[in-house]
């Protein structure tokens, strides 16, 4: 332990250094602008950002990143709260207590409750990745082949089984994604695949453009078939935020506790990310809080509960990502990507090999923590501004940030039409309600998943057994198993309970 | 998407490479995604053939909406004008270069959006670009598109006037 506190000393002196600083600040302001405008999603923004990363060093570039993703799990709140409008989708639970208590004239405690969630989940979410990144990592270097390839299976079905739309959807778009993968030449045999004789695919598909394309010009797409209809907000210079006292802080430990609780658990299960986790935090504090009657009408659990829970997920998180190099949401796939991108692979070596950068993106998350809250406390005011900007002169600015991001790459105009194909697709997927995280990280993952099962093949002479005979990969296997068929039994039991109330209502009709 | 796989799936038959006795193609991989995608299209087909439910309706209205909003209006021709418009940015950003194109393509983007405020988006438009063009050239480092003929000395002469080398 000494060590890790050691290490994290070295790392908060690391990001001292003008660069990193700058980068701190940069991506808290950013993140929290993101999560302000309702037409800008949180992985859009983290992935709108990544382009100036090309020039940075690795650890500038994942500060920036993690403190926008930070920042951007508070920032959405304001909007909630003063006017019913979720910044992001984890937000909407936000509305139910919030936006209440902002009517009964309590805005700023409102806005109070919510800088204590985020500030206990943010420092719950820090201190938890530092105590269980070593422990992962340590345990991850027991890992061959068979065993990354159950893990990047299980990620990849959680993300599957429990990003919230329908499960065929999910697997279709998870398959699109692990074939756009495999366009190109093979590593193994130097095969050409799916290329079809065109010469651009050779390179195959950069996961970059796939990732700006659907998440950024989708979304674009999408907001202008409804006609930019977001009306600029008026009445944002008023805000302002009061703190709750200590004592009622504390007579709501148990509320902080469970959500936290959730928290983490949504962050380290693929898939379950800060959207899931403020649903079900909500959900739980409606199940087992004290005032469970009084939710929905403006009460400070309801505004605590999935606050907490959202920052919480963060770190969860950031644990796989770095110690097994498995994103588990779609901001941490594009956190993976400028890994990447820089050329540095994070695993369980990463904390030997790269332990410096890795403390400081640790300690980042403390200085992001507090920062989020000073910048939530002290500077929201001129932050909420940006909500009075039309939405078609954001929209325009963010489709150019999208080709300048994707051309900034590799220098090519393929990129660009590669951005508006999947631009398109992002809009198909956004109207008919496709998941697009599966897409992405089946695109980002499909090369670590082919790899290691090929890998597996040839070192156990193709005997697929391997990977349920192998303790850690068996349980692995199983646990993916598991979720994927926990959707199928959620549908059967909702099917059982239609069919118990239509035998029930049937006499009464 | 189902014929869309078969015929992938097809394809994947005809990959050109040196087999190695006792190890699995490159077309083995690719193929099991297909396999995935042909079961998931053919059991959701087979669903809506016969009105079995696939999953239960509450998964489609995913926990990502917005509090079971009403479903927004929408324009079909505005998003086609956006595409084209997108389409065309990217097809002119060769000739007429990256300044020209970007100016031109925010101000009508503001325009198909419905925003008519032409000082604001002249000025955005303008601005906007020269400050993408200063912050990626002289900054990031990237080589952005100067276009051709006049528009690239155009190009030249905007980059000479704001230090760009």
């Amino acid at each position: 332990m000494d060590g890790v506190a050691h290490q994290l000393a070295l790392g908060f002196l690391e990001l001292l250094s003008p660069a990193n600083a700058a980068s701190l600040a940069v991506g808290l302001v950013v993140g929290m602008l993101v999560a302000v405008l309702p037409g800008l999603t949180l992985v859009m923004g983290v992935v709108l950002a990544l382009p100036f990363t090309y020039g940075m060093g690795v650890t500038p570039a994942i500060v920036l990143l993690t403190a926008m993703y930070l920042s951007g799990t508070y920032g959405g709140a304001f909007t909630s709260i003063l006017f019913r409008i979720p910044g992001e989708p984890l937000d909407v639970p936000l509305l139910w207590d919030g936006y209440p208590m902002a009517r009964k004239g309590k805005p700023a405690q409102a806005l109070g409750w919510t800088l204590v969630a985020a500030l206990w989940g943010g420092i719950i979410t820090a201190v938890s990745a530092v105590v269980l990144a070593v422990p992962f990592a340590k345990f991850a270097l027991r890992f061959d082949a068979p065993e990354y390839f159950a893990v990047v299976a299980f990620g990849l079905s959680g993300v599957v089984a429990l990003g919230g739309a329908s499960m065929s959807k999910a697997l279709v778009s998870l398959c699109i994604g692990l074939l756009l993968a495999t366009v190109g030449v093979d590593d193994t045999y130097g095969a050409e695949r799916f290329t079809f004789g065109v010469p651009i695919l050779k390179d195959g598909v950069e996961y970059l453009t796939v990732m700006v394309g659907a998440y950024g010009l989708g979304e674009v797409l999408a907001r202008m078939e409804q006609g930019f209809a977001s009306p600029p907000m008026e009445g944002s210079g008023r805000i302002a935020t009061r703190l709750p006292r200590w004592a009622e802080i504390w007579r709501l430990r148990a509320t902080v506790a469970r959500s936290s609780l959730v928290g983490l658990l949504c962050g380290i299960v693929p898939g379950a990310g800060a959207t899931v986790g403020s649903f079900i935090a909500y959900g739980t504090e409606a199940q087992y809080g004290k005032k469970r009657d009084k939710l929905g009408t403006g009460i400070p659990e309801g505004i605590l509960a999935p606050q907490v829970a959202s920052t919480a997920t963060v770190g969860g998180h950031m644990v796989p990502l770095l110690a097994l190099g498995i994103p588990g949401s779609g901001a941490t796939a594009v956190i993976l990507g400028a890994f990447l991108l820089h050329g540095v692979q994070p695993g369980p070596q990463i904390f030997q090999t790269e332990a410096r950068m890795v403390y400081t993106i640790f300690a980042s998350m403390f200085a992001s923590v507090v920062g989020m809250c000073l910048l939530g406390y002290f500077a929201i005011r001129p932050l909420v501004r940006v909500l009075a900007l039309p939405e078609a002169v954001t929209s325009a600015f963010v489709a150019l940030f999208c080709f300048v991001g994707a051309y900034s790459a590799r220098n090519s105009t393929t990129d660009l039409w590669m951005i508006v194909i999947f631009g398109v697709v992002g809009y198909l997927f956004e109207r008919h309600r496709f998941p697009v995280a599966p897409m992405v990280l089946g695109c980002i993952l499909g090369p670590v998943a082919e790899t290691s099962f090929m890998t597996s093949m040839i070192a156990y002479q193709n005997d697929w057994t391997v990977f349920f005979r192998r303790p850690i990969s068996g349980v692995v296997m199983v646990l993916t198993i598991l979720a994927l068929a926990f959707p199928a039994f959620r549908a059967l039991r909702q099917r059982a309970r239609a069919k118990e109330r239509v035998g029930t209502d049937a006499p009464s009709a | 998407m189902l014929a869309g796989a078969a015929y992938l799936y097809r394809s994947a038959g005809h990959f050109a490479y040196a087999p190695r006795p006792g190890e699995l193609g490159p077309d083995v991989w690719p193929r099991a995604i297909l396999a995935l995608l042909m079961v998931v299209c053919a059991s959701r087909l087979f669903g809506h053939l016969f009105g079995i439910a696939a999953e239960g309706a509450a998964a489609d209205a995913s926990v990502d909406d917005s509090a079971g909003a009403d479903a927004p209006r929408r324009f079909p021709r505005l998003l086609v004008a956006g595409i084209v418009l997108t389409i065309l940015y990217v097809l002119s950003m060769g000739t007429l270069g990256f300044f020209v194109a970007t100016t031109l393509y925010l101000a009508l983007f503001m325009l198909v959006g419905r925003y008519r405020r032409p000082v604001v988006i002249v000025v955005t438009s303008l601005v906007g670009s020269l400050v993408f063009v200063y912050v990626f050239m002289k900054i990031v480092y990237v080589s952005l598109p100067l276009g051709a003929g006049p528009f690239q000395q155009l190009s030249v002469a905007v980059l000479a006037a704001m230090g760009v080398r």
